[in-house]
């Protein structure tokens, strides 16, 4: 079956993406303790702002980007606070708007109020964990700010530092001293 | 520069980089690894189609059943007084218990640094989800008035009603739809970085575009991979103490109930073992099936699957263990209600429903602990599947035995027989399950591409240590 053309141009637009033009150096690696070694320097340098492309996380990269731990806790613990007191709140304002005694028991009892307030907890919680997470690792992207070549996803590691002009071209030898597969100017 | 792509290299001495490779042999690399996984999605073959159209011939033939009963109404489920919970209810509660193993591989055993999770969490993630929109099906179906299912809710409305949140039912509603939604956000998380590698691989414009949809413009920046791996993390340290929780709910709207061989203490824990139990059956019967069918026996060993069986032995025990608490309780115990209806449950009219569920579950999977047995593939294919039917036979007989035999002898009966409505009904939710498993293997990486790659060991210059 032959979908019509205009999907398909739909299709291959939307798998494209926007057209962005960059400033900086990509460099393509193989080896870990290359990038590492590369990041280092180029740290020691003064660059600072670079990005690492991996298809797996890597504790040496991490290390050499002096990475710290992700604040996306804190958004955590706020969907799950907010989560238990909105879970009792509701069951406790459900029961003072229409004051209904059954069985003899208290109106607010508290004990099945628990269950509620416990999956509330862990639904509000894991909603502000996934925003959180979203908004921090900047998805959906969809208009990059860095090159990106689709090796980073199989096994190559992709460093990107945007300079420009004398710092670029330093930038460049710098990344083949330390093994770079292939680096690109981006002007 | 020299390609290295066949590269050989020293694998790095640090367990921190390398996690455990014991489980993938060392001729899979990063490359390869992407190809095989990538294969699953290529043009379908005869036995897909073949199997596909089957189930979705059942699912036809369960819509038309359903057709029946919302047209002349839910007695033509077989339903009778005194049994109005039968084999709807047993649906929900096998079908909740089976996505209780897609949880237990991904989250906990995460959070306990199980390595062998990695190759096998996505096929039970998969079924974790499907699960639960199978499971949450039937307590609409076994609605009277199956369009009314939101009242279920808490939503303001002109009369001023709110729904009973000291009841058990109502804990359900909150405890399956919070599982349903954490499950599934744990699922799509956990596709992003395979979706991303589909779509840069993608030979085919259909499946880049459901790459690129799924993997969020995803690019593996150091910056994301620090977020993401953050928030997983706390995903894993949710869905922990919700598996837990949701079965036991489900155990609870029996539990919080007086009747007779429902009243009990122990069906939280109970409940949660026999969950993980036919979950991690029906896994190991799903990744049998794709190891063999895609050709990835390699990626998926026989370490794996050998993990996880020993996982149903011990939740064997646990489930055996439950059934004799029970019955040395109604002995022991004060009362003679639930003392003759546990006698009753083994020697009256469901006798042979109560001794399937006892030597499925209890008796068979004994094999388990030889290692031959756990090591040979058609052997414990088919004794997942006596574990499943033994299951789903646990909860029937709990529901409809219970029922039949409460309290007062003048309400004793046995008029409940299963209508050609309800079996097809209970076909239609393996069938609804299926399609969505066929369907999911064609589309997305049904293995986790990046979660494998990192129990390979690091391309490293230097030897690393």
């Amino acid at each position: 079956m032959k979908l019509p053309k205009p999907i398909l141009d739909l299709v291959d637009m939307i798998n494209a993406g926007p057209k962005v033009k960059y400033r900086g150096v990509l460099g393509v690696f193989y080896y870990v303790d290359d990038v590492t070694d590369a990041v280092r320097t180029l740290r020691q340098t003064g660059l600072r702002d670079v990005r690492v492309y991996s298809p797996v996380p890597h504790h040496d990269i991490e290390r050499a980007l002096e990475q710290g731990q992700s604040i996306v806790r804190w958004v955590t613990l706020g969907g799950a606070l907010l989560g238990i007191t909105g879970g009792f709140s509701l069951c406790i304002y459900s029961v003072v708007s229409w004051p209904l005694v059954v069985g003899g028991k208290e109106l607010i009892s508290l004990p099945p109020f628990v269950v509620i307030g416990y999956e509330s907890m862990i639904l509000l919680g894991s909603l502000a964990n996934l925003f959180g997470m979203l908004a921090l690792t900047r998805l959906p992207e969809v208009k990059t700010s860095a090159p990106y070549d689709p090796r980073f996803s199989e096994d190559r590691i992709g460093l990107w530092v945007p300079c420009g002009g004398e710092e670029a071209v330093k930038v460049q030898e710098m990344m083949r001293g330390h093994g770079a597969e292939e680096v690109t100017l981006h002007a | 520069m020299a390609n290295n792509d066949d590269a050989t290299y020293e694998p790095a001495a640090d367990p921190e980089d390398v996690g455990v490779t014991e489980h993938v042999p060392a001729t899979v690399t990063q490359k390869s690894l992407n190809a095989d996984i990538l294969r699953m999605l290529e043009r379908p073959g005869k036995i897909w189609w073949g199997v596909f159209l089957l189930d979705l011939t059942i699912l036809a033939i369960a819509l038309v059943a359903e057709r029946n009963q919302i047209v002349r109404g839910i007695g033509v489920a077989g339903h009778t007084r005194p049994v109005m919970w039968a084999s709807y209810v047993a649906n929900f509660v096998f079908w909740v218990g089976i996505a209780h193993c897609g949880t237990l591989v991904s989250a906990i055993l995460f959070l306990f640094r199980s390595h062998f999770r990695r190759a096998v969490y996505r096929v039970a993630e998969a079924m974790t989800v499907f699960g639960v929109m199978t499971a949450g099906l039937f307590p609409i179906i076994h609605l009277g008035r199956p369009w009314f299912p939101y009242w279920l809710f808490p939503y303001p409305n002109q009369r001023g009603l709110w729904p009973n949140f000291r009841s058990p039912l109502e804990w359900d509603v909150f405890a399956v739809t919070t599982y349903l939604t954490v499950s599934s956000i744990f699922f799509i998380v956990g596709i992003i970085p395979d979706a991303a590698v589909q779509r840069d691989a993608a030979k085919n414009r259909f499946h880049r575009l459901l790459g690129t949809i799924f993997s969020f413009g995803w690019r593996g920046g150091n910056y994301q991979w620090k977020h993401y791996y953050g928030a997983y993390l706390y995903f894993a340290a949710f869905a922990t103490p919700l598996v837990l929780s949701v079965h036991s709910v489900v155990s609870w709207d029996f539990a919080m109930a007086q009747v007779p061989g429902w009243h009990s203490t122990i069906f939280a824990p109970y409940f949660v073992a026999g969950a993980i139990f036919s979950g991690v059956a029906l896994v190991i019967n799903l990744l049998i099936i794709i190891r063999k069918g895609y050709r990835l026996e390699h990626i998926v060993t026989v370490d794996h699957i050998e993990k996880l069986s020993k996982l149903v032995l011990l939740t064997s025990t646990i489930v055996g263990y439950s059934y004799l608490c029970e019955f040395f309780c109604a002995w022991y115990g004060p009362s003679v209600f639930e003392r003759d209806m546990f006698w009753w449950r083994f020697t009256g009219h469901f006798w042979w429903a109560s001794w399937i569920m006892f030597i499925c579950n209890v008796i068979f999977p004994l094999a388990l602990w030889f290692k031959s047995v756990r090591r040979n593939m058609t052997v414990l294919f088919i004794l997942m599947l006596f574990v499943n039917v033994g299951m789903w036979f646990e909860r029937f007989v709990i529901i409809v035995t219970s029922l039949a035999h409460p309290f007062n002898p003048a309400n004793w009966g046995v008029n409940y027989r299963m209508s050609w409505t309800e079996a097809a009904i209970l076909a239609g939710s393996f069938a609804w399950f299926g399609m969505y498993f066929l369907i999911f293997i064609r589309v997305l990486p049904a293995i986790s591409i990046a979660e494998v790659k990192e129990t390979l060991p690091p391309p490293m210059r230097r030897k690393h240590g």
